[in-house]
This record gives C-alpha cells, structure tokens and sequence, in this order.
C-alpha cells in the first residue's frame, strides 16, 4: 500500500524485463522487482482529494478538482478506480470508474449527471489527455510494465536511472522514456519521454513526498508538455490509507449514487 | 543658367564623371546591408489594429498561418483513401513536422488527429483517426467515413466528394512560408502514384511573390535595357551615344536603390519595382536629347555647339517633365501605407537624379567624345524625308490640323464610352492571383479551391459586451453561433465554417449514439460543460483552445473562404453584420475580425482609397505647376488633356476586359499621370517656341510634326516595346506593368499629336494668344482668374480631404467659405482691371 499514489500517477512503471545490469548496483530487474512490489502490493484501498491546476503557455490556468478512490483486487496487480469530480462546478457529480486489467484492455465508464447518461470510454490507447490536463490517462492507471523493457544507465549517489523502451514502437508517440528512482527508498522522482526523433518532448516530476500514517507519498507532482508548452501541477491531500472501501463502489449503480461516506465536499 | 551647367560640364567632363563614379561605389557599397521584406502585410503599419489583433489572436488561441498542402486523386472512386497513398501522405506529415519553423504540435493532418465516435450501444472511442498507415482498401475507405462524419474535418481534412485529403501546415512566421514549402515540394517529388500534391495557402501566396518578384526584376529589368539599347542603335546608329541612356538609366537606379538601402529601408515588394519605373523615365529623357541632337547635329559647326543648342532648346521642358513626375510620385508620401511612401518619395528622388544626370552627363561625355566618331550621326538635312515614320506623321498632322472636327468628336466619343467602362472597373485583389494561371501556386488554389470548404481563413472573434465568464458555455449562444454558420453557408461565400459548437455537438451526437444523431446542442449549461470535459479525455484536448478560451469568455469562429478576393471577404464581412442586426445575440456580443484574408481586404481598402485621393492630389499639383510653366490657366488645362483622356481610356479597359482595380493597378496610376503629361509639355512648349519664329500655326504645325513629333513617337515606339517582354512574366503584376507602359506610350502619344493640334486649330489663340503682343487686350482676364479660383479651391479640397478623409468640421466649413469668398474677390478684381483696361 506504501506509496500507492505513485502508482496511481504512474511512474513505478516497472514491470517486464529487465536488461543491461552492471556489476555492483542491483540489476535493473532487481529495481524493477522491488519498485514494483512497495507500488503495488502493498495495502489495500485508499482515498484522496486532487487538485489538480494546469498552466498553458499563456500562462492561463484553469482547475480541476476530485476525489480519486482506489483499491487493489486480489495478489494479481488489478486495481479499481473511482473519479469523482468536485470542480469546475458545472461538472460537479461527473464521475469516472476504471477497472484496470493487465491482460487486456481497461473497462471505464463515465457518468454525465446533467444528462443522466453513463457511457463506456474506449480509446485506442491509454495516452489520451485525463480531463484534459497534461496528465495522461495511462499516468493515472499505470502503464503496463511488459510493454517495455528496462534498462540500467547507471545514475548518481542518489538515484538509479533507467531507460524504458516499448516493445511495439508503433503503438505510442514516444520512442523511449527514462525514469529516475530513488536508490534509498525506491521512489521513483522523475521521468523523461523522447519522441520519435530523439527529442526531449515531456517530463513527470515528484515535487514534494510526506509521510502519511507510515506510508512515504508523493503530495506534489508535475506534468510538462515541452512542445506545447503547458504543464499541471497536481496536489494531493486529506490522503487515508486502509479505509477498507467495499468493493461494490467501484460499480455502475455508484456511478449515479456516489458514495458520499468517501466523498466529501 | 543652362549656358553655365553646359560649360561647366564641357570644362570638367572627368571631374564629373569621376564623382559619379565615386558615388555609385558608395551606393554599391550600401547593397551590402541589404534587408528585404516580403510581406504584403507591411503594407499596413505595425501597430495598425487589425495587425495587432491578429497577433493576439493567434496568440490568444494559438492559432498560426497556414500553408496548404493538398492531396488530390481523381481517378478512383476511393480518391486518395487508399493503403499506398495514405501510407505516403503519414510519411509525408512526419517529414513535413521535421521541418525547421513548422509547428508540428499543431499541424492537422489525418495523423495528427483524434476523433471521438460511437459504436452505438454505449461506447463512446477517442481513437486517432489515422495512428498508422491502413493494411487494407477497408481500413482506408474507413479512415475516409470517419473523417467525413466529424464536422471539424469534414470539408477541411477530408473534400466532400472524399477524392481529396489536406494537410495543414503552421508556421511560426510567414516569412519562412517559401522556404518550408519548397521543402514540401521536395518531398511530395518522392511519391509517385495517381494522387498529385498542391501547394497554396495565402502566406505562401505572399512570401512566394515576394520571392520571385526579385528574380522577375532580375530579369525584366536587363531585358527591358537590352530591347531599349537595340531600338536605338536602330533610330541612331550609334553605339556610344546609345549606352550613354542605358549607363545612366543603370547609375540613376543603382543611385536611388543605394541611398534607400543606405538609409535602412528594407526593398519590400513595393520598392523592388522602383527599377522598372526609374527606366522608363530615365530613357524617356534622354530619347527626346538624343534624338534632337540626332537631327540638329549637322547644323552646328562643332558637336559642343550641337549639345548646346539642343539643351537651351530642350531645358524647359525637360526640367518640367521631371518636376511633374516628381510631382506625381512624391504626392504618394501622403498615401497611409509606409512602403507606398517609401516608393514614392525614392522614385521622385530617382526620377531628380535622373533630370540631373541628363543635364550633366550628357554635355560631359559630347566633351570626351572623339568628334570622328560621330562622323556618321545625324540626319543629313539636303535629304527629303521619308519612310514610314515621315508618311505616319505627315498623316496625323494632316487629320489634326485639317480634319480638326473629326478628332475633336472622336476625341468626345472616345472619353464618353471610357466613363462607361470606367463605371464598369471591380476594385478587387488577391494575392494568390498575382501569380498567372499557370504558375503551380495558382493551379493548387483552384483545384483544392474546388475540392474543400476553402484555403482562405478568416478569424470572427466575440465575446461578451458586459465582462462575464462562460458566455460561450451557454446552450442559447451556441445555437445562435450555429445559426450564424448555417446563414453564411447558406450565403455560400463561406465553404466551411467550426466552432465551439462543432465540437460540442459532435460530441453530444457520440453520446447519444446512434440513430439519435442530428448535431443537437445539449439542453443545459452543465450538460456543455461535461461534454466538453469528455472532449478533453481525447489525445488532443488542447484543440478545443483554438476554438475558444479557457474561461469560455470569447469565441473564434474559424471561417474557410474558397476564395481570397477582397470582394469576398468584404460580403462575408456585410453578412455577418446583418446576421447580428437581424438576430439578436442572447447576450450582447462584440467581435472583430482577423486572420490573413481579412487584414489583405483592409489594406486593400486603404490602399485604394488613398491612391484614388493621392491621384486627385497629383493630378492638381500637376496642373497648377502646368499653369505655372506657360503661365497661363487655360494652357495649362489644355495640357491636362491629353493626359486625362490617357487615364480615363486605359482605366476604361480595365472596366470593359473585366480586369480587376487591384494593387498594381491603383500603384501604376502614378506613373501613368507622371509619363503621360511629358508629351504634351514638350509639344506645347515645343510649338511655342517654333511659333514665335514663325507666327502662323500650319507653318508651326509642319515644322511640329518633324523633328519634335519624330522624337516623341521614338519615345513612345521604344519603352512600350521595351516593356512587352514582361508580358511573358508568370506574375500578374508585370504583365500589368507591361501592359500600362504600352498603353501609357501608345495612347498618349496618339492623344498628344492628335488632341492638341485639333483643339489649337480650332482656336490657336488660347495657346499661342499672348505671343501676339498686339492682341493680348482682348483676352478675358476674369476667366483666368475663375479659373485659377476653381483650381486654387480644388486644390485646398484635396488637401482638406487628403488630411481627415471624411472628416468635415467648422474648420472645413470655413476654409471652403474662404475660398469662395476669395475666388469672387479675384472674379471682381480682374472684372474691374478689364473694364478699366478696355
């Protein structure tokens, strides 16, 4: 359960094969294996409230505000979301549900109550924008670690450096990502995506980590796209962990109803 | 004083020559700091409005220039929606994002864009809508459906008829416009198949003109010098005198262009076309010595006395054809438009030096000239003059000094019809029609003119009149800019028009899901907002922001024109004026106008209107200094006429063959009056002088229609010949120029042999009049004065009207008063004179 949020904003991404060792350091697999289990397989459920503030290059910002519930469903790394949206007000009520599968696509629903309306979302992929901020939607359920392998570039004192490459090139926009972990904790604190052509084009940044109730989370983090020169900042707060949530939340029928016992205004 | 330049310039030919000389190494020197601007915008100010807010408009929705690159195929049913060439056109979108100054984040292409979509039974798929090259006809033909059915692509990605896809390219500065697509072009040379590339869009249009309008001055201007060198060697058989024009035609151009670039101004599109307006005038000068000397030459005993006589001859009215072409040009300085300014005043400058040169140069290099090498110049006087030119002219005197009448009323006739036709004339223009028919830039505007909703963007920005957020989330306004869109489509000058409210009910009609899809807004305020952040989960939610701002507080409509006409865009203008008078907002809403299309259609107006009132100015200015030459009112208007019946024939042409009144036109106007007036001061100023020897006008007239009409048909046969070769050009402009300069020389020269001696035979008094001492009591001096009151309140009007347009005020109101009052006074005061004198 420790560090759930890095897995909810995605940069433990490190599952899969893990390749180019060197003598000394553990090997990439040995980072990836252990990054892998404090994010995922740890605790069981728990909530928080995201503000989430995006700045385009104009230098305008606009708001998002919502309450993200998440649990984990059994040993096999499968993972239940619940979105609920506070702000802009005219979207108050708007709420996502994401049951994250690693062997096949995600289910998502969405509900629209000013039309009363749920919908399943389908995406050819999972880089589409999450409510519109530059965070993606893969960052919030978490890439998964067999599409790319992993590589050790070495680092500094502090942190190890890894080169992730996705095995089906043709599937995304970027050509590889590098991810920086740290070495005493195993948080990952940073990641770098390069396009096509070799060029730096977006980062994901760990700005702040506190320790709430034992577990060390990230409270602060940030999403730049470089070529469109917009970023988002995302805070978390009012974070609980083992809140033992029933699993039923994460249905249809909650989508209508939200449980208000999680949800507060 | 033309005695004293003439013996200074026998006295130190070298010191002359030398400074000269020294001069244009400076003004050579100067091309080293050469700046050049091609953009057509400049032609209005920096800080005008509607560039600013062009700026910030782009900024403000992070909108740019397009270049246009089409993708055509006509021969299939499935057009360009197949494996092979969409498999080229992703290749080709990849590259052209490698581009250096091309905005890849925001290019649209089919690859580059995501599209939301139903399966009807409760999905709703954001899926790019085209992630990689299809495998198979099915997978294209359904890339193709897909497109059509998103109302932000139909009839701007994907044509209507689906035979043609479009690519969107952005730039960061239109001034790279040529650059990048020629960079396109060479990568579209790869693909080969049935499909074919085009390439347009205006900041093309515009860089590319700019661009080529250098090569074409490269390479008319020479041409033109070479004709003019081999049509005088004809007329004067003389190699070295005939360089001497072209060497200082060159000087004078090098000189004018030098001491422009010398003071920082950058050659913009205007400034580079000074060169072929300085050569005309620079030759025309010089032909009407030249050949004078030619027939005078044998009559002296040396070639000294030669030059001296036929400067002492010709210094009036060559100073005033100069002056009046100064004149002409300079007035242009008052124009609103910096590079109108800018070309005027350089080519009034130009056309001094040139007056200087003449009068300098060519007293200086008769000096130098070795006297065996005029052995064969000059006409040899003991023999009768014949051939064509001789039969020709001896004609036109014989019509006008005879058949006076006949010229009079064909004269009449002509300038009636001419207003007709003049009445006829579109004020127009479009920079992609400078180029012709057949140059690639024109092609591709056509054909992908005819396949999508337009190349031509126009920017229609509202917002709110009282300040308030979320305006534009509001489902009654999104109806009403729906409702807008469908009456200009309805209109049909807009091909293609997308809004917010595109996307919202794309969107909505998704969630709905099948068979409820009718491009419905949703009903609520709310109900807009969340289908807007579900439009925002997709891979590109940042092209929502080209469509409105983040605080939903102001709006762009993005309209594609399939035409660039400034009529065009001036109708879509008026239309959407009625519609918001006719339909009131739900809210009170301002809006201005931006985009390309737009800002050519505004200095287009100004443009017009200021060289229309500019042309007025010269044409006063030139006048009064007609009266000021042959002190005398009435000579003064006579000389006016042939020029006015010049310009009113040749606009008329325009008005009858459909030509549109467009920036070349409205710049020629100039130059028409400068060149045209030349021929009828030399005439009259010519027949004057023979008339006080021979004090008869038949006698004057034959004498006329020698030697002086000989020069003036030299004159008009060489630079209008001179000029045809830019007939040729694939630029619109040139042929334009091309076809100004042959009507300027032909018409004016017919005008001037024929009008003038018929209207002096039908009262050779009003020219000659005071030359007979004996007869000057009879004259009516209170109709001079009338007529100096009329020219005199005329000109204070054009002042009054070049400096507040249609601004009118006490001050007006007085001033007119004024000069009325005046004009009555100088009425009564040349009344009682006359009396008194009778």
């Amino acid at each position: 359960m420790k560090r759930m949020f890095f897995a909810v904003f995605g940069l433990g991404l490190l599952l899969g094969t893990a390749v180019g060792a060197e003598a000394g350091d553990p090997s990439a697999d040995e980072i990836v294996k252990k990054a892998n289990h404090i994010a995922y397989y740890e605790g069981q459920d728990g909530r928080a409230r995201v503000e989430m503030t995006v700045t385009d290059a104009q230098g305008r910002t606009r708001q998002r505000v919502m309450t993200i519930l998440r649990m984990n469903v059994g040993d096999d790394a499968e993972q239940k979301y619940y979105v609920y949206f506070h702000r802009p007000t005219d979207v108050k009520g708007m709420a996502y549900i994401v049951w994250k599968h690693l062997d096949r696509d995600d289910d998502r629903w969405l509900y629209l109550p000013a039309l009363d309306l749920v919908r399943r979302i389908a995406a050819s992929d999972k880089r589409s924008s999450f409510a519109g901020t530059n965070f993606l939607y893969e960052d919030i359920s978490g890439r998964s670690l067999s599409l790319d392998t992993h590589e050790l570039m070495g680092g500094d004192d502090k942190t190890y450096q890894i080169k992730n490459t996705p095995k089906d090139g043709n599937a995304v926009e970027f050509s590889y990502y590098v991810t920086w972990i740290n070495k005493d904790n195993f948080v990952p604190v940073k990641a770098e995506y390069y396009d096509k052509e070799g060029k730096l084009y977006r980062r994901l940044e760990a700005l702040e980590t506190k320790d709430v109730g034992g577990y060390l989370t990230i409270t602060k983090m940030k999403a730049e796209d470089l070529n469109a020169g917009s970023s988002t900042v995302a805070l978390f707060s009012q974070i609980e962990y083992d809140i033992k949530m029933g699993e039923d939340i994460f249905t249809e029928r909650y989508l209508r109803k939200p449980p208000l016992q999680w949800i507060q205004e | 004083m033309i005695d004293r330049i003439v013996d200074f310039a026998f006295k130190r030919p070298k010191a002359i020559f030398a400074i000269a000389g020294l001069l244009t190494f400076v003004a050579l020197l100067q091309f080293l700091r050469i700046k050049i601007d091609t953009d057509p915008e400049n032609m209005l100010p920096a800080n005008e409005f509607v560039r600013r807010f062009h700026q910030e408009v782009k900024k403000e929705f992070t909108l740019y220039d397009y270049i246009v690159v089409g993708v055509v195929d006509e021969s299939s049913p499935a057009g360009v929606f197949n494996p092979r060439t969409l498999e080229d056109v992703y290749q080709l979108t990849q590259a052209i994002g490698k581009i250096d100054g091309v905005v890849a984040y925001d290019m649209m292409s089919l690859s580059t864009k995501d599209d939301v979509q139903s399966d009807g039974a409760g999905t709703v798929r954001f899926q790019w809508l085209m992630h990689a090259p299809p495998y198979t006809e099915q997978d294209a033909l359904w890339i193709r459906s897909r497109a059509l059915a998103n109302p932000m692509f139909y009839n701007t990605l994907v044509s209507a008829d689906g035979k043609a896809l479009a690519i969107y390219v952005p730039i960061k500065e239109k001034k790279i416009s040529y650059t990048v697509a020629k960079k396109i072009g060479e990568l579209t040379k790869a693909y080969r198949g049935g499909e074919r590339y085009f390439l347009t869009g205006l900041p093309l249009a515009e860089d590319a003109f700019g661009h080529e309008m250098f090569v074409q001055m490269a390479l008319s201007a020479p041409a033109a010098m070479l004709v003019i060198f081999l049509l005088m060697w004809v007329f004067f058989r003389n190699v070295r005198l005939v360089v001497l024009p072209l060497v200082m035609a060159m000087d004078v151009v090098i000189l004018t262009m030098g001491a422009m670039v010398g003071l920082g101004f950058p050659i913009h599109i205007m400034s580079s076309m000074i060169p072929i307006f300085l050569l005309p005038i620079c030759v025309l000068d010089s032909i009407h010595l030249l050949s004078d000397y030619y027939e005078e030459y044998r009559r002296f005993p040396n070639k000294e006395e030669a030059i001296r006589h036929v400067l002492r001859k010709l210094f009036m009215p060559n100073l005033f054809t100069s002056l009046t072409t100064v004149a002409g040009f300079f007035s242009l300085s008052f124009a609103p438009i910096p590079p109108v300014q800018v070309f005027g005043i350089f080519v009034a400058i130009g056309v001094a030096v040139a007056w200087l040169t003449t009068v300098l140069f060519i007293p200086a290099y008769v000096a130098l000239l070795d006297a065996s090498r005029l052995a064969t110049f000059g006409v040899r006087h003991e023999e009768n003059p014949t051939g064509p030119e001789h039969v020709i002219l001896e004609f036109a005197r014989h019509l006008a000094v005879d058949r006076w009448k006949l010229v009079l009323a064909v004269t009449v006739l002509t300038v009636a019809v001419s207003i007709i036709g003049l009445t006829r004339i579109k004020v127009n223009d479009n920079p992609t029609k400078w180029f012709s028919k057949k140059h690639p830039i024109r092609v591709a505007d056509i054909v992908l003119n005819r396949h999508f909703g337009g190349t031509y963007s126009a920017y229609l920005v509202m917002e709110p009149r009282d300040k308030k957020e979320e305006v534009f989330l509001d489902p009654a306004m999104l109806e009403y800019i729906r409702g807008l869109q469908k009456y200009l489509l309805e209109q049909g000058s807009v091909g293609k028009s997308t809004s917010l409210a595109d996307v919202v009910s794309k969107v909505y009609d998704e969630l709905l899901g099948g068979d409820k899809k009718n491009g419905m807004i949703p009903p609520t305020k709310e109900a807009v907002a969340q289908c807007l952040l579900l439009f925002e989960n997709s891979h590109k939610p940042d092209d929502l922001w080209h469509f409105v701002t983040p605080d939903y507080d102001k709006l762009n409509l993005w309209m594609q024109l399939t035409s660039g006409d400034n009529r065009d865009m001036a109708l879509v203008v008026r239309q959407v004026e009625t519609y918001f008078k006719e339909h009131p907002a739900p809210q009170p809403l301002i809006y201005h106008w931006s985009g390309l299309t737009y800002i050519n259609m505004v200095w287009q107006d100004k443009m017009v209107i200021g060289m229309f009132v500019n042309f007025l100015g010269s044409f006063l200015i030139v006048l009064f200094m007609m009266v000021v030459l042959f002190r005398s009112p009435l000579v003064g208007l006579l000389s006016m006429i042939p020029m006015t019946v010049t310009i009113v024939f040749i606009y008329s042409t325009l008005g009858f063959f459909g030509k549109e009144y467009d920036m070349p036109v409205a710049v020629l106007s100039a130059l028409t009056l400068g060149l045209s007036i030349d021929y009828a001061i030399h005439f009259i100023e010519r027949s004057r002088q023979i008339y006080k020897v021979r004090m008869n006008w038949p006698d004057t007239a034959r004498e006329m229609f020698g030697a002086p009409a000989r020069a003036l048909v030299r004159n008009a046969f060489v630079i209008s010949i001179a000029f045809l070769p830019l007939f040729l050009s694939r630029l619109v402009p040139y042929n334009t120029v091309g076809f100004f300069m042959l009507m300027i020389m032909l018409v004016s020269s017919v005008g001037t042999l024929l009008i003038l001696p018929a209207i002096i035979s039908a009262a050779p008094r009003v020219v000659f009049g005071h030359l007979e001492p004996e007869k000057k009591v009879s004259r009516c001096a209170c109709g001079e004065c009338m007529l100096l009151a009329v020219m005199l309140a005329a000109s204070v009007l054009y002042v009054l009207l070049g400096y507040s347009l249609t601004r009118w005020n006490v001050a007006t109101v007085i001033a007119v008063f004024v000069v009325v009052v005046l004009a009555g006074i100088c009425f009564i005061v040349g009344r009682l004179r006359n009396n008194r004198m009778v």
